[in-house]
């Protein structure tokens, strides 16, 4: 077994310099649709986290009038607390509210000069149980009568969501598409190889050689496409993707970027199989129609 | 050791290659199959060995009959004949020992076992001096000796010989169909389909005729024509 082991490795890596152009093409189709299906594979998995990260933050912002007492603001927020679907209430007085805008800007505005007058109401925070209610909740809330402004990012949220799903559909789709090209570029490429040894697989057919052993360097000569084009592919994605995060944590620190080691450990392992997977078909597909026309 | 039995192969194109024959070959005979271009001679070495398969009756390989193997199987079979071609059939881009080794290899016989086999091939064929030779390099009659080296590289006990001398000058025809009856009297059933007039009439062996597809003549000590 051995010495069969050492001929397909020989014989594969044979053909591979004979056909030297298709097999580097056929290796650079590979890495470019695997680098796409990793990119749309990282894309999906932050804009997920991204509306994660909205959702769990999401607070509905309801705004009394400027001159509501304390004792009053007191009282609305017991009957806020008590709305179904509300899970907590925040009250915000308006003299905290001016202290930490003054605190916030009063650095870049000559605040003391150009206002007199504590211009912000009170304000409440609320937490809603799901996403979903804050139509609902907001609704409630504005129905109370008291409240002047609510204010919540549901359509935003919403606008998110659809373009998650989008791009989850659109690039399952592409990613059919391209490993569907892709395999058809690997079949075709093992296949000159194929007919570049017709010759040899008569005469190996003729001496007595099983099929399996004939499809044996095919198969080792789709892997080591396969492999080549995974592993470019893998370097490409991991370079990139640590580069661009890098980026935007420095442009948008507020932009939850997705780190998990282990979830993109998978991805970049997942991109190296698919590739190999893909190598593996294609020299399967080649050689046994080959071997079909030959019998 | 070979047994045709009725057997016909008609071709979808209407072409009946072989009609009806039926033909028995003992262990270690040695027989020339001779016709024109198109009575069935290479038809007939090509269902021996399973690249064709008849349209009707049996072909008994050393009692197995070949017809009913499953395509998994035929590789088993093809190892116990060899076959020599007139176009020899190397490949180009060996050397005269990778072109012998090559039959063993895809036996999966081990490493030692591969360069023992080929040498002696080599050897009884007297090809040792172009062992590292590319087929290019070697005369008409030394690819024919490295073919026929392939051939019985695995010791088969058939050999097939499909005009072994079509395109060799007398003098090395002769050499070769020395060598053909050299493998015989190793205890090998040899059949050679030949035009060569004047090698099957010095070698006065047993002569089966075909003409149009019809077995016409099988021939103890014959000759090409009656």
């Amino acid at each position: 077994m051995f010495s069969s082991l050492e001929f397909f490795i020989i014989e594969a890596f044979r053909s591979f310099r004979r056909s030297a152009l298709m097999t580097t093409v056929a290796i650079v189709t590979i890495t470019v649709s695997l680098t796409i299906f990793g990119a749309f594979l990282l894309l999906i998995l932050n804009l997920g986290n991204v509306v994660g990260t909205i959702s769990s933050r999401l607070d509905l912002v309801a705004y009394t009038g400027k001159n509501l007492s304390l004792e009053e603001a007191g009282a609305i927020q017991v009957r806020l607390a008590k709305l179904p679907g509300v899970e907590r209430v925040e009250f915000t007085s308006k003299t905290e509210a001016w202290k930490k805008f003054r605190e916030d800007f009063g650095g870049q505005l000559n605040l003391e000069e150009t206002v007199h007058d504590n211009p912000l109401p009170h304000a409440f925070a609320l937490s809603v149980r799901t996403p979903e209610l804050l139509p609902v909740v907001a609704k409630e809330v504005a129905d109370l009568g008291v409240i002047e402004e609510v204010r919540y990012s549901g359509r935003l949220i919403d606008q998110m969501r659809s373009l998650v799903s989008a791009v989850r559909v659109g690039g399952l789709s592409l990613i059919v598409l391209l490993s569907f090209a892709t395999l058809l570029i690997v079949v075709n490429t093992i296949r000159l190889t194929v007919l570049a040894r017709e010759t040899d697989i008569y005469i190996m057919k003729l001496v007595g050689a099983t099929d399996t052993f004939v499809k044996w360097p095919f198969i080792i000569e789709g892997v080591m496409i396969g492999l080549i084009g995974g592993g470019a592919s893998c370097l490409i994605l991991k370079l990139s993707y640590e580069s661009v995060a890098a980026r935007l944590a420095l442009a948008l620190p507020f932009l939850p970027i997705f780190t998990n080691q282990l979830v993109l450990t998978l991805i970049y392992a997942a991109v190296i199989l698919g590739g190999t997977a893909l190598g593996m078909l294609g020299g399967q597909i080649s050689v046994s129609r080959a071997l079909k026309n030959e019998s | 050791m070979i047994e045709l039995i009725n057997v016909s192969k008609n071709y979808p194109n209407g072409i009946d290659a072989l009609n009806n024959i039926s033909l028995t070959i003992g262990k270690e005979e040695f027989i020339f199959l001779v016709g024109s271009s198109g009575a069935g001679k290479t038809t007939l070495l090509k269902l021996l060995y399973r690249a064709e398969k008849p349209s009707a009756g049996k072909v008994m390989v050393d009692r197995v009959n070949v017809v009913e193997l499953n395509a998994g199987q035929v590789p088993y079979l093809r190892r116990n004949i060899g076959v020599v071609f007139q176009d020899f059939k190397l490949l180009p881009k060996r050397t005269v020992y990778e072109n012998v080794a090559f039959a063993l290899r895809v036996t999966g016989a081990p490493r030692s076992t591969i360069r023992r086999k080929a040498m002696q091939a080599l050897e009884l064929v007297g090809l040792l001096r172009r062992v590292n030779s590319f087929p290019d390099e070697l005369s008409g009659g030394e690819k024919q000796r490295a073919c026929i080296a392939r051939a019985i590289v695995n010791n088969p006990p058939i050999l097939l010989a499909d005009e072994p001398t079509g395109n060799l000058d007398p003098t090395t025809s002769w050499d070769i169909l020395q060598l053909l009856d050299k493998i015989n009297r190793r205890n090998t059933t040899v059949v050679v389909a030949t035009h060569n007039k004047s090698i099957v009439d010095e070698m006065k062996r047993r002569v089966v005729e075909l003409e149009g597809g019809r077995l016409v003549r099988d021939q103890q000590l014959g000759t090409y024509h009656v």
